[in-house]
């Protein structure tokens, strides 16, 4: 039996409006999600701020690895943000039964993925914005005079983040609440391999071939390139681009394939 | 009855049919849920889909509203097949159901305000508020969906529901958790708006005084399968037997009439309930005079949708 046809060519802003109200109002009233967007991220910069500090105290250059450590967690929450605004929210509706209200409407799933796009572009906006004037105040580091330079490589994070989100989504939209740890701890397991504090040549080799496949080594490496020498390369960037757009197109397909198979079983039996 | 009267004036008019099912079925591994059900609902029609726990009644509403895909069949709303056309019809189609929540952690008015966005409708704040006071919801408008009690959810859900000004509603046990003088006002509501608007329904309830006093058309389901399609007297009128309550002085001697000539019956009191076969009413009166039984009372009550219900879900299980 064919599926019912959630994906449409016209996609209309008021309907993704209304996912994006739906999670704004969720925002508002909800203290864990605004712990998750404000609190974790001043925690991790007092303490690995101070860590690095510390421990760059004893060594040579002290800025160096303070601005590799601070640039390295402002970056992550970009790519952090990207796929959080995917898998917690799908949670939330999970969790309060509103998938039905969602998908018994006009709204198609084109839509609620780009409300979810929209939504980490400003969250992600909100949270570096934040955590780099926390740098800035704590640290005197500022990662605003890299400016332009450091633009592409914060938009492919957050398209990391996208591709991250819908995998995980998938999997949750596939097997539930089961599974409902993955929206906090699966996009951890490609931190190891991003080179995010690290310069890529600090893992070991086998790690290191793994990284080539890891979309954000490329973003991290170039960004702290920048950071650090002012320079862009157009090779990481292209590198990143062309495996995100690979990820990017086979989560997609994924998260799809899952939401056409919860059908199959029933919106009102995914909790 | 007001409603009743409404009823028969409107049955003359509807024709147009506005969705149709066609041969739904679906099966969930062996177990076949829905089982090749069709049928057909009017314009301003208002149609019970009644049925035992389990029967089949939440898998076709939800097929019916694309949230879950039918093992075989199809759906049409307005002549136009839900699978190919669903953000058209479902603009003109809500619902509301016991087995979905609106976001608990919002409050009653950013809920309906954030699906308002979800429909192409006009000023959408104005609509809200018009539902609020509808729903009497006026005093909950600050208050999140977690510190409502069940029967102000109810209202919430059912002012969900008519956000887009819907041609077709499907109702899940709408009433359910309501105070009766506020079942009431949301009983009559629904008939204005069918009457107004000629809003169709599709009408899930357990409360079968209501479907008796609300739909036009009853459909009964039991283990996937349609086993009575028709008006809500028909099927209560296919029940032979009828209940006579009686006030006698000998109870004893009754009782022993009845157990004599296999009549089931039960005592409250000095009063005997006995079920008869309507066409053998007469025989029976005459029979216990006969018997020398005399009754100081006597009520007679016509079988109820409610006694089909029974007979049907109890005959299957």
């Amino acid at each position: 039996m064919a599926n019912i046809r959630l994906i449409s060519s016209s996609m209309k802003f008021h309907r993704i409006w209304a996912v994006i109200l739906r999670y704004n109002y969720l925002f508002k009233h909800s203290l864990d999600r605004q712990v998750d967007a404000f609190y974790w991220p001043t925690v991790d910069l007092v303490l690995w701020g101070i860590t690095s500090t510390y421990l760059a105290s004893h060594g040579n250059n002290i800025n160096f690895a303070v601005l590799m450590i601070i640039s390295g967690i402002v970056l992550w929450i970009i790519l952090w943000r990207g796929q959080y605004e995917f898998t917690v929210n799908i949670l939330e509706d999970m969790w309060n039964k509103n998938l039905i209200n969602m998908f018994a409407s006009p709204l198609t799933l084109y839509e609620w993925i780009s409300a979810f796009v929209l939504l980490g572009i400003v969250k992600a906006s909100i949270s570096v914005s934040y955590a780099a004037l926390a740098a800035f105040i704590l640290y005197k580091i500022n990662l605003f005079v890299y400016g332009f330079k450091l633009l592409p490589f914060l938009f492919l994070l957050l398209m990391t983040g996208w591709w991250v989100g819908l995998m995980v989504g998938g999997l949750i939209v596939r097997f539930g609440g089961k599974v409902q740890n993955f929206a906090w701890s699966m996009v951890f397991l490609i931190a190891p391999f991003s080179a995010i504090y690290y310069p890529l040549a600090a893992l070991p080799l086998w790690a290191q071939k793994i990284a080539l496949i890891v979309p954000s080594s490329y973003i991290f490496e170039g960004a702290r390139q920048v950071i650090l020498t002012g320079v862009v390369d157009p090779v990481k960037i292209g590198a990143a681009i062309a495996l995100n757009v690979l990820y990017l197109t086979l989560a997609f397909w994924f998260f799809k394939t899952s939401f056409k198979k919860v059908l199959q079983r029933g919106l009102v039996k995914l909790y | 009855m007001k409603q009743k009267s409404y009823k028969s004036v409107f049955s003359k008019v509807m024709q147009k049919e506005i969705l149709v099912a066609k041969n739904l079925s679906k099966q969930f591994g062996s177990f076949k849920a829905v089982d090749r059900v069709s049928f057909s609902l009017r314009e301003g029609e208002i149609l019970g889909l009644l049925g035992p726990n389990g029967a089949g009644k939440t898998t076709t509403i939800q097929m019916l509203l694309g949230v879950l895909t039918p093992t075989k069949g199809e759906v049409f709303y307005f002549g136009k097949n839900l699978r190919a056309n669903r953000e058209e019809i479902l603009e003109e189609v809500n619902f509301s159901s016991t087995y979905t929540n609106l976001p608990w952690d919002l409050t009653v008015w950013e809920n309906l305000h954030f699906v308002s966005y979800l429909y192409k409708i006009g000023d959408r704040k104005k609509r809200v508020d018009e539902l609020i006071d509808i729903f009497k919801l006026k005093e909950l408008r600050k208050k999140r969906i977690i510190e409502l009690s069940a029967g102000q959810v109810t209202r919430v859900n059912l002012a969900k529901a008519f956000i887009n000004y819907p041609k077709v509603l499907l109702l899940d046990e709408p009433t359910a958790s309501l105070d009766p003088d506020v079942a009431s006002y949301i009983r009559e509501f629904i008939l204005k708006e069918r009457r107004q608007f000629k809003v169709s329904i599709v009408f899930c309830s357990h409360n079968m005084a209501e479907v008796e006093e609300l739909c036009d058309r009853v459909i009964f389901i039991n283990h996937g399968k349609i086993i009575a399609d028709d008006t809500p007297e028909k099927l209560a009128r296919s029940i032979e037997f009828c209940r006579v309550q009686l006030l006698v002085e000998n109870l004893r001697k009754l009782q022993d009439f009845c157990s004599k000539n296999n009549f089931g019956f039960t005592v409250e009191g000095r009063y005997i309930t006995i079920k008869v076969k309507e066409k053998h009413l007469a025989d029976f009166l005459q029979d216990i005079s006969a018997a020398g039984i005399s009754y100081d009372e006597i009520s007679i009550e016509k079988p109820t949708l409610e006694d089909y219900f029974i007979q049907n879900s109890s005959k299957i299980h």
